[in-house]
């Protein structure tokens, strides 16, 4: 398989068709579930497939070391690429990570405005032509509905795509009878689109809570495979 | 105890900045060997003992790497200065290759920085054990936990304290010794005098609390400790002290010092530690290759009777000659004896040995097994293994990456040029990295090394040292040219026409070769090209790589095969043939997608977050990627691989742009294909100086 045929194939392409026509610049994304199901796996893949249809990314993380979040895209490319076939996989990937960018905050107070004017920083300044930024481990408990705001409207004035990951904290129910985490009630109206991962039988479900056409649990037809983190169709 | 049980080869490797000069200078001071201490950049302007070079006293740096004998308590100690800055990597790598332990001295406001890391990578590199001590904690901002907790995030090092501070800026009077459970104050003149008082009050139950820290993190070095530990036992000082040292030397521990070394605090308790925790000679396996048996790898003993065998690490021209640091890695030599010299294959007698205390020396008249002395008057080169007549064994060659850059020098008249010429002699004798050659095009002497400062450095010794007065050219990086794809050629050189005729037609292909320089590969069946001209097809591949058609850089990563082709009984020769292998590779080359590499260097720019803008700037001007951007509080480290071409002059414009707050470093990464519009640019230039 070659670059372009990854790009055309993947599942994240039905992602969109469900989404119609997918997150949209000017829009927050969240993906929302309890700790190690898979929302990194999950943002790195999306990263990954906006890096091979040439659209630079910022990650923005929260760790200690910068290496991790490294390997992760390692990880990921090289399982998309062992089970797609992917012909001069070396190639490709030396090409597509030259147009993405990590910014790792490890200061413990860090707040959003901080973030944003670092990310306006890399932008403009580092002339960096970012469409689309993750930003992984944000607490949206802190940032709140203030914090969101500001995300959004930074994403409006720059017209970018932010994916954020939500880690869901309290213990079950996590999730109330809509299918809507508690935790993220109060700041649903700043989320554009919400997806929530969990455990169904095997697989790592896929749900789109809230998307463009309002909030009502829909199946995005998607599943993450437990073993690579793939996104995986059915 | 012998000799070589009790020695202590240390080096202190450091950040620049981070005060290693000032501790070297204590530790010197506090083991009687100087009598008045001087600053780095002190009033007095006599200049720390070990900064021996004039222009290191100038810049505040240390270049040379100088070795000097001090006695703490009955222990001889080497110390070995190494240099802290990256363009310099190559001494400081040479320096390691001798000690067997190591300080790594962090400041306690800066922590561990870009430096750190690298020299950290090449204490690892050379599985040198090591103490860390967190300098500066008079410091306002100082802060060890945090720096503590560095160690462990960014060097991923089982970093534990084994002291706490009494004390932070300018209240730092001392240190609690979690190991005695002790307070330790250094008081009189100079801090002479450790008084050992109980801890104070309000620092008891911390200090309780770092002990446990300490204890849970060595337990898993001894079960004797870990049962003492669950239980909830009096634990030994002695039992603590060898567990620690085990776990040092074996690297899975690295315990932490701290205090102020400007200050005079905590020096002393540091040499204790370095006698306590560090190796000696014969803790450590040291390896040769013998020559006779392919290279294999022998261990090399620690034992003063067998046949020497010791290796030359650095060479300094004195005032009375040149004299070569050696360390002596097996058997024992004493004025008088006879040594060979390995590479140039040449016998020696040793005449004056010297141990060195920076610029003072002592006559000695033999040396033991493990030490680091001088030899005087021999004529070699850095990285020379010397061994007893008849052994036929060879220190392992040293990591010596190739020049990035290369300079054009020119001295101003006969008397500079003859001084210039003795200068480079002495240079790339004793720096493996630095080379210096005359372009047979322009007759022009060129100078290489591995970054701008680099460079500077040895024109500024120049000037200061050998009275040469040079100018010197832009500087130039080194390019290289490279293939992209396979091509054919079918070639026939061919000249019958009067004299002696010449013939030969080579046939076959080129393609990318993603690991090396250059590979040839035979696949002639049937005595095309007769045997005896192989050779000569491969002669004139090697002649036709070593200058591109591109930008007229040396040509790497291309394999040619050769699959066919013809002789004449009368007209081919050796000449033809390898006439024939130019012609046919300049053939293939122009079909095989050439292009043209540079060199790109990983550069890590640290600075206040407030300039992080127009650090982002200045990288993406300099056709830079940035890789990585971490804040930390208040500071922003940039990462980023940036060509080497754009970075001429960066430290001045990063300077002006951040208020001299921002400061990076730089080292080589890797060669990496140059955008077209860049190449056709260095194409055009070519051409036109054609």
């Amino acid at each position: 398989m070659v670059k372009e045929e990854l790009v055309k194939r993947s599942p994240l392409r039905t992602l969109e068709k469900v989404l119609d026509g997918g997150l949209g610049k000017g829009n927050i994304g969240v993906i929302a579930s309890k700790k190690g199901i898979g929302k990194t796996a999950f943002l790195v893949h999306i990263a990954t497939d906006k890096l091979c249809s040439d659209n630079p990314v910022i990650h923005v993380s929260f760790s200690k070391r910068t290496d991790h979040i490294i390997s992760w895209y390692d990880d990921i490319f090289n399982e998309i690429s062992k089970t797609k076939n992917l012909e001069n996989a070396i190639d490709i990937y030396e090409e597509i990570i030259r147009k993405r960018v990590i910014m790792n905050f490890n200061q413990q107070d860090i707040d959003v405005p901080r973030i944003l004017s670092s990310l306006e920083a890399m932008i403009t300044s580092g002339n960096f032509k970012a469409g689309t930024v993750i930003i992984d481990g944000l607490k949206i408990d802190e940032a709140g509905e203030k914090g969101l705001k500001a995300i959004k409207e930074f994403a409006k004035k720059l017209n970018l795509e932010i994916w954020i990951s939500a880690s869901l904290k309290i213990d079950d129910p996590v999730f109330s009878e809509k299918g809507i985490p508690y935790e993220l009630e109060n700041v649903l109206d700043c989320i554009d689109v919400l997806l929530t991962l969990q455990y169904d039988n095997q697989k790592i479900r896929m749900d789109i809570v809230k998307d463009q056409d309002g909030i009502g649990v829909v199946n995005s037809q998607l599943s993450l495979d437990p073993k690579t983190l793939l996104i995986d169709e059915g | 105890m012998s000799l070589e049980k009790k020695l202590r080869n240390i080096g202190i490797s450091a950040h620049i900045d981070s005060g290693k000069t000032t501790l070297s200078e204590r530790i010197l001071f506090y083991c009687n060997k100087i009598h008045a201490i001087h600053e780095v950049r002190g009033k007095d302007g006599v200049g720390a003992t070990m900064d021996s070079m004039e222009l290191e006293r100038e810049r505040g740096i240390t270049i040379a790497s100088a070795a000097t004998n001090v006695d703490w308590n009955g222990t001889p100690i080497n110390l070995i200065d190494t240099p802290g800055h990256v363009d310099f990597t190559v001494e400081v790598e040479r320096s390691l290759r001798v000690l067997d332990g190591a300080i790594l001295v962090l400041c306690s406001v800066g922590g561990v920085q870009s430096q750190s890391i690298t020299v950290d990578r090449q204490l690892k590199r050379y599985n040198v054990p090591r103490l860390a001590f967190i300098n500066k904690c008079d410091r306002t901002g100082a802060n060890p936990y945090r720096v503590k907790d560095q160690l462990i995030d960014k060097l991923g090092l089982n970093a534990v304290l084994t002291q706490i501070p009494i004390g932070l800026e300018d209240k730092h009077v001392g240190v609690v010794d979690l190991v005695k459970m002790k307070a330790a104050y250094f008081e009189g003149n100079d801090g002479l005098e450790v008084v050992e008082r109980d801890i104070p009050a309000e620092l008891k139950q911390e200090a309780e609390k770092m002990r446990e820290v300490l204890l849970e993190a060595i337990s898993m070095l001894s079960d004797e400790l870990a049962e003492l530990f669950l239980e909830g036992k009096e634990i030994p000082e002695e039992l603590v002290c060898s567990v620690i040292r085990k776990g040092v030397l074996s690297r899975e521990v690295v315990p932490v010092f701290m205090g102020s070394a400007y200050k005079n605090k905590g020096v002393q308790l540091l040499l204790d530690a370095v006698v306590k925790y560090l190796p000696s000679p014969i803790d450590v396996d040291n390896f040769a290759l013998d020559l006779d048996d392919n290279e294999k790898e022998v261990v090399l003993k620690s034992d003063p009777t067998l046949p020497p065998v010791v290796l030359a690490f650095k060479l300094e021209d004195g005032q009375y000659g040149q004299l070569t640091y050696i360390r002596i890695y097996q058997g024992s030599i004493k004025k008088g004896d006879e040594l060979y010299n390995i590479r140039t294959r040449r016998k020696f007698k040793v005449g004056r040995l010297i141990k060195m205390h920076s610029n003072n020396m002592e006559d000695i008249s033999d040396a033991g097994c493990g030490d680091i002395v001088a030899l005087f008057g021999i004529d070699c080169a850095s990285g020379d293994t010397f061994v007893k007549p008849g052994l036929n064994l060879s220190l392992t060659s040293m990591y010596v990456p190739d020049p990035v850059i290369s300079l054009a020098v020119e001295p101003v008249d006969k008397k500079a040029a003859d001084n210039m010429s003795k200068a480079l002699n002495r240079f790339t004798k004793e720096d493996p990295t630095f080379r210096s050659y005359v372009d047979d095009e322009s007759n022009q002497t060129i100078i290489q090394g591995m970054g701008e400062l680099h460079l500077d450095v040895y024109v500024e010794r120049m000037k200061r040292e050998y009275k040469a007065e040079v100018k010197t050219g832009a500087p130039q990086v080194a390019y290289r040219e490279t293939i992209s794809k396979k091509a054919d050629f079918d070639y026939t050189h061919k000249k019958q026409s009067g004299g002696a005729g010449q013939y030969g037609k080579i046939v076959g292909f080129m393609d990318p070769l993603a690991e090396g320089t250059y590979e040839f590969v035979n696949e002639i069946k049937g005595g095309k090209i007769p045997t005896e001209y192989i050779p000569a097809c491969d002669k004139g591949f090697q002649a036709a790589i070593k200058k591109g058609t591109l930008i007229g850089f040396p040509i790497v990563g291309v394999k040619v095969t050769i699959n066919d082709g013809q002789s004449h009984s009368v007209d081919s020769s050796d000449m033809a043939f390898q006439q024939a292998a130019i012609g046919a590779f300049r053939q293939a080359y122009a079909k095989a997608g050439p292009e043209i590499l540079e060199p790109v260097m990983k550069v890590a720019v640290d600075g206040p977050t407030e300039f992080q803008g127009s650090i982002f700037g200045s990288i993406n001007q300099r056709r830079g990627m940035i890789v990585s951007s971490v804040e930390d509080g208040k500071n922003s480290h940039v990462e980023a691989e940036v060509p080497l071409s754009e970075m001429f002059g960066y430290s001045t414009v990063l300077r002006s742009l951040t208020q001299g707050k921002a400061e990076f470093t730089m080292e080589f990464l890797k060669y990496g294909r140059v955008p077209k519009n860049v190449s056709e640019e260095l194409m055009k230039t070519f051409q036109e100086k054609k």
